[in-house]
């Protein structure tokens, strides 16, 4: 559309300096883009009808008011106040007698009460934060402060060293070596029966009472106290069983305090896995135990294993159960052989990490700050460390995930 | 019939290559050896899935029995030693005494009660706390690693937490001068505060979590702020899942024993200050069963405080779980 050939009319462009009259669009729009843009406070063309164009970060116009098509709706608003004149120049809105109001319009504006429930949402979520660093700050310092207190003692041979002259010098090869081996045959017993419990919890139990029951015992057992987990340890294997206090007593004794975790997480690792995976492999025409075995388990079995870990670490830590189950304060372990590796049999005490700390605390009076802050920092390292290994393995897992 | 002849021949034209179809054959045979132990294995997964409840009855029965049956001398028994009123009503606690053992409790508890609550003062404002800000507040990468490090902090062991009680915590209660000796009623419930927080964090987020999107969305569209949304309306909509979380706290702090027996001192008494130092049930079990001589009434009595430790617990348990299911049935 050739603007010379539009009628001559008025366009009064109104700003903060006044309203001014132009007679063409030409020179309307010269003078439209010497104005900053914000101080633009109406375009009108008149006579005509009045569509309205609304500012926001984006300047459009009601087409539909106007007749027109093409850009400017508030779908595929204009960039900017010149582009928008340029455009209505040259689909000629000039030439349909309407007037067009370019205005600026603050649709809500902020109340007092408004800006005081903002300012108060700042203030409640920073004193949540707050609460939050409380939290984290203490204990990253408290971490920090006991690793600075064990680094003179932190060395491979303090490591895999036998604590010597009672305890007060060498390294805790011989507790470090007894927790490995609770946790190893925790584990041995724990794992099997509580994947297990955990797939029956999850594929064959109904919803009835028998299985209700089930849960709120799993929910029990993570509840019972450490201390009473170590009395029923002292009664049941100790005593009854006969093992006397030996690995395989504090050892089956930490496997069903820790049995919940692995049932928890394989129930949870399980009730991931989508329903339409089992159906698929029934309508093949195989069985539970094949299904469970050929798709369910593969499916959810770092999740499974993410469980284990957890319990490893628990297991690892925990100092209760095992006082009076077959943990002991001190024994003479071989410095080299077999006997290095392989300290204790089934049925003989151990020495563990987290007993050897409460030893050094409680029992030895003169041992050196460093080598008990350097018990400590291992005891931590290494929990935190199978934590993290669990927590890695659960972060990789949900990046992976397919369904 | 002609086609299944002429699929015949294709076979025969392309037959698969050797290794491929012997590998088959192991694994078939494999799965055969798996599918034939199918009955097997379910009745494995039966009992496994069972096990629980034979666990905790265990539980239940051989502390039971190590408390009140007298394998040595049949029939006599705890009780007939033990006058329950004084068990759960004297403050004496004096089983080495060579004159007149006494045995009571109520010390015992109150050392259990005050280091309890006096942590849960400390722990659930900010396990909440944080709680809402985990689920509500923060960004999604924000939330990951503070639940990262809130399972972390869950992972220290209790030893440890003592250690840090004794080394740490204890030397600023005596800089500070608030107390002599810095082992004590409020070292410990800092300590116990610390342990039970990610407890509460995670399953209170787990129930503001619980609470249907559409509740948010409606607030929020009544122009509502956020944190309005979650004093009016999660709050009350998440109300027995925190409830739950509370009590799994505070099922945490009466269980927990190797921390505070190390950051608590020894004495047995009811504390009437926040610095005074006291002893709680479990960890009277843990110094003391290593010393008492097996059957005698010193021994039993431990385990009576280890099925009144069991009941405690249990019926924490219960109420949280009852609690959660709350939630849930209300959903539904």
């Amino acid at each position: 559309m050739n603007n010379a050939t539009m009628p001559s009319r008025d366009i009064y462009i109104t700003s903060s300096t006044g309203e001014d009259c132009y007679p063409t669009w030409d020179e309307a729009l010269d003078a439209l883009a010497k104005l900053p843009s914000e101080d633009v406070k109406s375009v009108r063309l008149i006579p005509g009808e009045t569509g309205s164009i609304s500012r926001g970060s984006n300047y459009y116009f009601d087409t539909h008011l106007m007749g027109l098509s093409g850009n400017g709706t508030e779908q595929d608003p204009w960039p900017d106040l010149a582009a928008a004149a340029a455009d209505l120049a040259q689909d000629g809105a000039a030439a349909k007698n309407v007037t067009i109001e370019i205005k600026r319009r603050v649709i809500f504006t902020a109340t007092r009460r408004e800006d005081w429930k903002r300012i108060q949402q700042y203030i409640v979520q920073f004193i949540f934060f707050l609460m939050v660093m409380a939290l984290v700050i203490p204990v990253v310092a408290i971490l920090g402060y006991l690793f600075y207190k064990a680094m003179p003692a932190l060395s491979y041979s303090f490591v895999f060293e036998n604590p010597r002259d009672r305890m007060t010098a060498g390294g805790i090869w011989a507790p470090l070596a007894g927790t490995f081996f609770l946790v190893l045959i925790s584990l041995l017993i724990a794992a099997p029966i509580g994947v297990f419990a955990g797939i029956y919890l999850n594929e064959y139990a109904k919803n009835n009472w028998l299985n209700r029951l089930i849960g709120l015992a799993v929910v029990n057992l993570a509840g019972v106290p450490s201390i009473v987990h170590a009395l029923f340890g002292l009664g049941a294997f100790v005593l009854f069983a006969n093992f006397g206090e030996s690995l395989i007593a504090a050892s089956a004794t930490l496997a069903i305090m820790t049995l919940p975790v692995i049932i928890t997480s394989t129930r949870e690792a399980l009730a991931a896995v989508p329903m339409s995976f089992r159906e698929a492999c029934w309508n093949m025409g195989a069985t539970k135990w094949q299904t469970i075995r050929t798709i369910v388990l593969p499916n959810s079995i770092s999740g499974i294993l993410t469980g284990v870990i957890l319990q490893v670490a628990r297991a690892a830590g925990e100092t209760a159960p095992i006082l009076f189950t077959g943990a002991a304060f001190y024994l003479k372990v071989a410095d080299k052989g077999a006997g290095y590796w392989f300290p204790y049999g089934l049925n003989d005490k151990v020495m563990a990490l987290s007993m050897h700390l409460y030893t050094l605390m409680t029992q030895v009076n003169n041992a050196p700050e460093e080598i008990v802050y350097g018990t400590a920092v291992v005891l931590i390292g290494l929990v935190l460390a199978v934590n993290s290994l669990s927590i890695g393995l659960r972060v990789y897992l949900r990046s992976r995930k397919k369904w | 019939m002609p086609n299944s002849l002429s699929d015949g021949q294709a076979d025969q034209k392309n037959p698969k290559p050797h290794r491929e179809g012997s590998s088959f054959s192991i694994r078939g045979g494999l799965d055969a050896l798996f599918d034939a132990t199918e009955p097997i294995v379910e009745v494995l997964i039966r009992l496994c899935g069972w096990s629980a409840i034979v666990f905790v009855l265990a539980i239940f029965v051989f502390v039971f029995a190590q408390a009140f049956l007298d394998f040595d001398h049949s029939p006599p028994t705890t009780w007939n030693k033990i006058d329950p009123v004084e068990f759960f009503t004297s403050v004496k606690w004096r089983p080495d005494s060579s004159i007149k053992p006494t045995y009571g409790i109520l010390a015992l508890l109150a050392g259990t009660g005050a280091v309890t609550v006096l942590s849960m003062l400390f722990a659930v404002p900010l396990g909440l706390g944080a709680a809402v800000f985990v689920s509500e507040f923060c960004s999604p990468r924000v939330r990951e690693s503070l639940k990262i490090i809130i399972e972390l902090l869950a992972a220290i062991p209790s030893v440890v937490w003592g250690f840090i009680g004794v080394v740490a915590i204890g030397p600023i209660i005596i800089d500070l001068g608030l107390s002599p000796v810095g082992v004590n009623v409020f070292n410990a419930s800092i300590i116990l505060a610390l342990m039970s927080v990610p407890v509460i964090v995670s399953v209170g987020e787990d129930a503001l979590k619980a609470v249907p999107d559409s509740y948010r969305e409606a607030a929020i569209s009544l122009g509502a702020s956020k944190w309005e949304t979650v004093y009016r309306v999660l709050f009350p909509a998440a109300k027995n899942g925190l409830l739950a979380a509370v009590l799994l706290g505070v099922g945490r702090a009466i269980g927990e024993t190797m921390a505070v027996l190390l950051a608590m001192g020894h004495a047995v008494q009811i504390p009437t200050s926040l610095f005074d130092p006291a002893r709680t049930l479990t960890a009277t079990i843990a110094s003391e069963l290593g010393e008492a001589a097996r059957g005698s009434d010193h021994y039993h009595v431990l385990f009576v405080i280890g099925v009144v430790l069991f009941v405690i617990a249990f019926i924490i348990n219960l109420l949280a779980d009852f609690a959660v299911k709350g939630i849930k049935a209300g959903n539904e």
